[in-house]
């Protein structure tokens, strides 16, 4: 087997940043990540759909911290399948499910996922919508656009509008409009290497602090498009503090109101969210945030972090 | 460009349904928006409102169907939208040919047809319209991008 090789630069990185195993994430990163899917139960009931994946040779496992999602093994290609084409599946990571869990959109709001290319977690917000409330889907690139629309076609979203917005004017009409808003940033990408070795190549601290830059913009926009009372949830996959817990520092202190909640999700393994960083002291609601390491569940590597805004 | 379907429109998307089809009130509860090239896209009211709200909308709802020289051509998920309401010109397929019409392949029927379209069904599941040619084989309509591809 191959090995994985990572620049100086990254490995010191990694090297430095707390509560990081190299070991085990160099392990992880050679892993290949395990496959899975969502059932579209706004097309049929999850019952229906599992019998005929059974009948096909799939076999499957539920994951603990996302409703309607499946670890699957054997059978043919699921990407490749009827069940894919119609509609009936919608292939995603396991941990990938998370930040959607943890928004926990209910029938009846109004949900904006601001950076949602290429709508795995749009599907997502729609199922757990049942239809009734908007999904608002947006993206910042209209090739990006063109693949959320076919994904939110194909799985049968009424209830949605898709715009091609700079997330970071979002505020500029649509200010105080969203019961809740996903930011799943754009970002380094570290905590899903193991689909992309090239990802370690690329990597430059330059990279992280640009992006840094623009997640904090995004958030920012985030927070100010939510009605009081509304609920954040910020996302990477991505390991850097500068992508993660320091971009949810500079809201906290941006805007009085934000808020860091609690995320409680059934048997997702993940550590608290780094409060101290190269000498700078975060806040200490930072803690509540949800830093997962690619080797907690052998998946992909995520950061999760849940806001209120005061007031409703 | 996208606006709502007028009432004469409408009263006829619902009457050509009805004809080939024998679909009753179709999207009856639901906001219909015309787009491009004869497509029909079908929303809620609340969804519709909040797209009249926001800036650079690229697209509301799902697409459920088209107008071709005055037929209806059901998508996948305007099919299954309409589901148990479509009563005329459907046929039923095995898994086997719901695999070939998810590849856009021909399906050969050995009934005589006498509607341009048809639609699938493969158990609970609507596979969208086909056209029936003169040959007597049913071409479906599945989109490039949704097509299983060929191994």
């Amino acid at each position: 087997m191959s090995k994985i090789m990572l620049s100086d630069d990254l490995r010191n990185y990694l090297n430095r940043l707390p509560d990081v195993e190299l070991d085990l994430l160099l392990e992880a990163y050679e892993r290949p990540l395990p496959e899975a899917f969502r059932v579209n139960t706004l097309k049929a009931s999850e019952e229906k759909i599992l019998e005929r994946l059974k009948s096909r040779g799939y076999s499957i496992e539920p994951i603990p911290w996302a409703r309607h999602g499946y670890v699957v093994s054997g059978g043919g290609d699921l990407g490749k399948s009827l069940e894919h084409m119609l509609g009936l599946v919608y292939i995603q990571g396991p941990v990938s499910m998370a930040p959607v869990e943890a928004l926990d959109p209910r029938p009846g709001e109004v949900i904006l996922d601001l950076c949602a290319a290429p709508g795995s977690k749009s599907t997502q917000i729609a199922q757990l919508l049942r239809g009734e409330g908007v999904l608002v889907a947006n993206d910042i690139s209209f090739d990006r656009v063109k693949a959320l629309s076919s994904n939110l076609q194909r799985f049968g979203v009424l209830n949605c509008v898709i715009t091609l917005v700079d997330g970071r004017k979002y505020p500029r009409f649509a200010k105080g409009f969203f019961d809740k808003v996903l930011v799943d940033a754009p970002c380094s990408s570290l905590g899903i290497i193991s689909k992309n070795w090239g990802i370690a190549r690329a990597w430059s601290i330059g990279i992280v602090e640009r992006l840094s830059e623009l997640q904090r913009r995004l958030i920012l926009a985030a927070f100010d498009c939510l009605k009081p009372g509304g609920i954040l949830v910020y996302s990477t996959c991505t390991l850097t503090v500068e992508e993660n817990e320091l971009v949810v520092n500079w809201l906290l202190e941006n805007r009085e109101g934000a808020r860091v909640s609690e995320i409680r999700l059934k048997g997702l393994r993940h550590r608290p969210g780094i409060t101290e960083y190269n000498g700078v002291r975060l806040r200490d609601e930072i803690s509540k945030t949800m830093r997962i390491m690619p080797y907690d569940n052998w998946a992909e590597g995520f950061y999760i972090a849940k806001i209120v805004k005061e007031g409703g | 460009m996208m606006r709502l379907l007028t009432s004469a429109e409408r009263r006829y998307l619902i009457k050509r349904l009805e004809d080939q089809h024998g679909v009753e009130d179709a999207f009856d509860d639901l906001v219909l928006i015309r787009t491009g090239q004869g497509r029909i896209r079908a929303t809620t009211k609340e969804t519709y409102e909040a797209a009249c709200r926001l800036r650079r909308v690229q697209q509301v709802g799902l697409y459920v169907a088209k107008m071709v020289k005055g037929d209806v051509i059901l998508s996948i998920e305007g099919s299954q939208l309409l589901g148990a309401t479509i009563t005329k010109n459907i046929i039923e397929l095995s898994e086997e040919e719901a695999e070939e019409w998810m590849k856009a392949a021909p399906i050969k029927r050995s009934e005589k047809i006498e509607s341009r379209y048809v639609i699938a069904r493969c158990g609970d599941f609507y596979l969208g319209s086909g056209r029936v040619s003169r040959d007597g084989k049913i071409y479906p309509q599945v989109a490039k991008w949704r097509r299983i591809p060929e191994e």
